[in-house]
């Protein structure tokens, strides 16, 4: 077994390729037998007519799970489309893990799904190197002018769009309303200062840690700059690394990593309760884990941890217990970050036509009511569904708030890579690792070394 | 299909042969494909720049000079995140010089507490051996929450030595290396021992007896007729152990994460070979990495081999 993993990993596409030989090879001779001689002439005049029509086309869709409930309700809607398009038939199939690098080392083997999830900072990816089908080839104006026209600007290429947004998530902040009671707040920080302010406060009254955050997580850091008059990053050739240089990048890059050192290793130091907690300090796998324990009073996070803390923490309730607000403002505006994925439709299926048949049934109003707004895991990515009585209340909430920049999780062509590495620098920063212009020195070379050549 | 084959046979002269390479055909097969073709395809790759969509592109050794200038800035000191491959070299050889001298000489000790003729050995043994027969994620899993700050190792030590501070084992890029080391000795150990046990097991009684008339204690015994008995097995243990260690993946997978953990201290170059053939989409790279870690390991086997691999009767 470990022998494979030596030979370089690529013995997985090589897998894959097997299978797939396997599987062209295998299709059509099966059945050697031919009892039927007799009859055939019979049959054949009946039917003639009916097999051309009903030639059944199938459409493999690829797609990561959120949980066990997204698996069902794609495949109550997979059994609805099917009803209605006799002819197309789907094959679902669920890749929990490294989903993004197992569909790139399927197109390596020959055979990738003909529609599957991609994440925006994958996408460019995919559309770079031409491996999705313009939607824009495929659907109507009407049809894509129902959805929020700031998801689809990460998908378009050249005049082309390349992908439809499933559904999105915005960042916003969670606090745990009687923590904020106990320590005598009112209302939800308005500001980063305050918000640094406030954990402290609760700290100090409850106990409790105010804010959890992540080390690292370069995505989350990118709204504080933002709003604090740093340009939205983008990094395509090696020269924009200078990014890093602008004074507000700096200044709040130090701000954002100092917020665990000060507020947890110094606290620590003195003998005090942290303010500031990463999930796994209070023994929680993810913020959403450790908000529903209630170990910390804050956390800014998207909307699939409504889902979660719905479903794990039923006793932990929205509106009295806990809510939302709008991630807090900086010196130039509020801003938040916005995660989407689109369902792409491979640029080498052979049946393009039925693939957009099925993702239209998808993301169509009746698709999106049954699997996003009813189902409640996120937000819709057409417009309309904002008074919906099905919406979910925090979602409905989370809508409602304003905000003067929303940027979409994707930094260029290598985003996937950049936000890893730029994250462990960031986190080694925080841990003492390293001191934080270190820390910039080395996510600057990293721009340079993945974008040159 | 079963019918002409078994047809054959019925023809076929030497029944033997037929019967064994059919017998083996399925490994063989699965070895070429899986094993000598992915090998030399991995070799083919590593002189091309490939993206999985588009066509691949000859560029020669590129690939290979990636990786000598990531060492040679490792050597010079570059930050950790600069330099992957160095980085997890350099973590993937300190981990074998702890791992393989320890796991066998643990077996060997557990090997011969397992050869006694005491009561209840029988459950030592197969006690020794379950860590073998559990799925390393499983363990790795479970040695997490051991190792947690307030988890059970802490626990004991705490009690145990006065004055013992927890540790964030698997949170400090001081300590993380060693945890995952730690849990590959336990997992390793008892699989290794089942070796020495059959190995000393073919010991003949008579050199024993021999050595006991002259009067020479258990100890010695152990250390001038089991050892020296032992030296064929003790190289083949040493050798899989070699291999296995500079080949470490799944235990650091799992405990440290793909990223290697804080510090990058649990990366390894086959987390690096795959990130860079997956995350970072290279794949020619990742098969020049692969590549060198071939060399690596096939050269420090060749050599420990040759040196002592000779048999000794």
């Amino acid at each position: 077994m470990k022998k494979v993993l030596a030979g370089g990993l690529l013995v997985f596409v090589l897998l894959l390729a097997v299978v797939a030989a396997g599987c062209i090879g295998g299709g059509g001779q099966t059945g050697t037998q031919t009892p039927a001689t007799v009859t055939e002439t019979k049959v054949k005049t009946e039917t003639k007519v009916e097999t051309q029509v009903q030639e059944k086309v199938f459409v493999r869709f690829a797609g990561w799970s959120a949980g066990e409930t997204e698996m069902k309700n794609y495949e109550k809607m997979i059994k609805a489309f099917e009803e209605q398009n006799p002819n197309i038939g789907i094959k679902y199939e669920v890749i929990t893990q490294m989903f993004h690098e197992n569909i790139l080392a399927s197109y390596g083997a020959g055979v990738a799904p003909d529609v599957f999830y991609v994440d925006s900072a994958w996408a460019p990816i995919f559309i770079d190197k031409g491996a999705l089908y313009p939607i824009s080839d495929l659907a109507d104006q009407s049809f894509i002018d129902q959805f929020y026209p700031f998801l689809l600007e990460p998908f378009m290429k050249d005049g082309k769009l390349y992908g439809l947004p499933k559904d999105w998530s915005m960042l916003a902040l969670f606090y745990n309303k009687k923590l904020f009671e106990q320590a005598g707040l009112t209302r939800p920080p308005e500001t980063w200062e305050e918000l640094e302010e406030y954990a402290k406060i609760i700290a100090d009254k409850t106990g409790k840690p105010g804010l959890a955050i992540y080390l690292g997580g370069f995505n989350r850091y990118v709204p504080v700059a933002v709003s604090n008059g740093a340009p939205k990053p983008w990094f395509e050739k090696p020269e924009d690394a200078s990014w890093f240089d602008n004074p507000a990048v700096k200044e709040t890059l130090t701000w954002y990593i100092d917020l665990y050192r000060k507020g947890k290793t110094e606290r620590e130091n003195q003998g005090l309760t942290p303010y500031v907690v990463q999930p796994s300090d209070v023994g929680a796998g993810w913020l959403g884990d450790a908000f529903g324990q209630q170990e910390v009073a804050m956390v800014i996070s998207g909307n699939w941890m409504i889902p979660f803390l719905a479903d794990q923490f039923p006793d932990f309730k929205y509106g009295e217990d806990w809510d939302i607000a709008p991630v807090p403002a900086g010196k130039e505006g509020r801003v938040t970050m916005v995660y989407t994925v689109i369902l792409g439709i491979n640029a080498k299926t052979e049946h393009p036509q039925e693939a957009w048949k099925f993702v239209e049934f998808l993301l169509g109003p009746e698709g999106q009511k049954e699997l996003v707004v009813k189902g409640g895991q996120t937000l819709p990515s057409i417009k309309g569904f904002e008074n919906d009585p099905d919406m979910w209340p925090q979602h409905k909430k989370t809508l409602s708030f304003k905000y003067d920049q929303m940027i979409v999780f994707l930094w260029g062509p290598k985003s996937g890579p950049l936000e890893g590495k730029f994250s462990d620098a960031m986190a080694a920063a925080m841990r003492g690792e390293m001191s934080v212009d270190e820390a910039i020195e080395v996510m600057k070379q990293v721009v340079q070394e993945e974008l040159s050549s | 299909m079963f019918s002409s084959f078994s047809s054959f046979y019925e023809k076929a002269r030497n029944k033997e042969i037929v019967a064994g390479l059919t017998l083996i055909s399925i490994a063989v097969v699965l070895n070429l494909v899986f094993g000598y073709f992915a090998m030399f395809f991995a070799f083919y790759l590593s002189f091309f720049k490939w993206d999985y969509i588009g066509e691949m592109q000859f560029v020669g050794l590129q690939n290979f000079e990636i990786v000598i200038r990531d060492l040679i800035r490792g050597l010079h000191g570059a930050p950790y995140l600069l330099v992957p491959f160095y980085t997890g070299l350099k973590n993937i050889l300190l981990y074998t010089l702890i791992v393989v001298p320890i796991q066998t000489f643990l077996a060997i000790v557990l090997a011969s507490f397992a050869n006694q003729k005491i009561r209840g050995q029988q459950f030592f043994k197969v006690s020794y051996f379950l860590p073998a027969t559990t799925s390393s994620v499983i363990v790795a899993l479970i040695f997490i929450w051991l190792f947690m700050k307030n988890g059970y190792i802490n626990y004991v030590l705490v009690h145990v030595i006065p004055g013992f501070e927890p540790v964030d084992w698997i949170n400090n890029k001081d300590y993380l290396l060693f945890a995952i080391a730690t849990v590959a000795i336990w997992g390793t150990s008892g699989h290794f021992m089942v070796s020495f046990l059959a190995a000393m097991q073919a010991i003949p009684r008579e050199i024993y007896e021999a050595a006991m008339l002259d009067g020479a204690g258990p100890i010695r015994r152990f250390f001038f007729i089991t050892i020296p008995m032992l030296r064929p097995m003790i190289t083949y243990v040493v050798v899989m152990g070699l291999i296995g260690a500079l080949q470490m993946f799944d235990l650091a997978w799992i405990m440290a994460g793909a990223n290697g953990g804080p510090g990058g201290a649990g990366y390894t170059v086959a987390l690096d070979i795959y990130n860079e053939a997956f995350t970072r989409i290279r794949p020619g790279v990742a098969a020049a990495k692969s590549w060198f870690l071939f060399a690596i390991i096939f050269t420090t086997t060749y050599l420990f081999q040759k040196k002592y691999g000779r048999a000794m009767r």
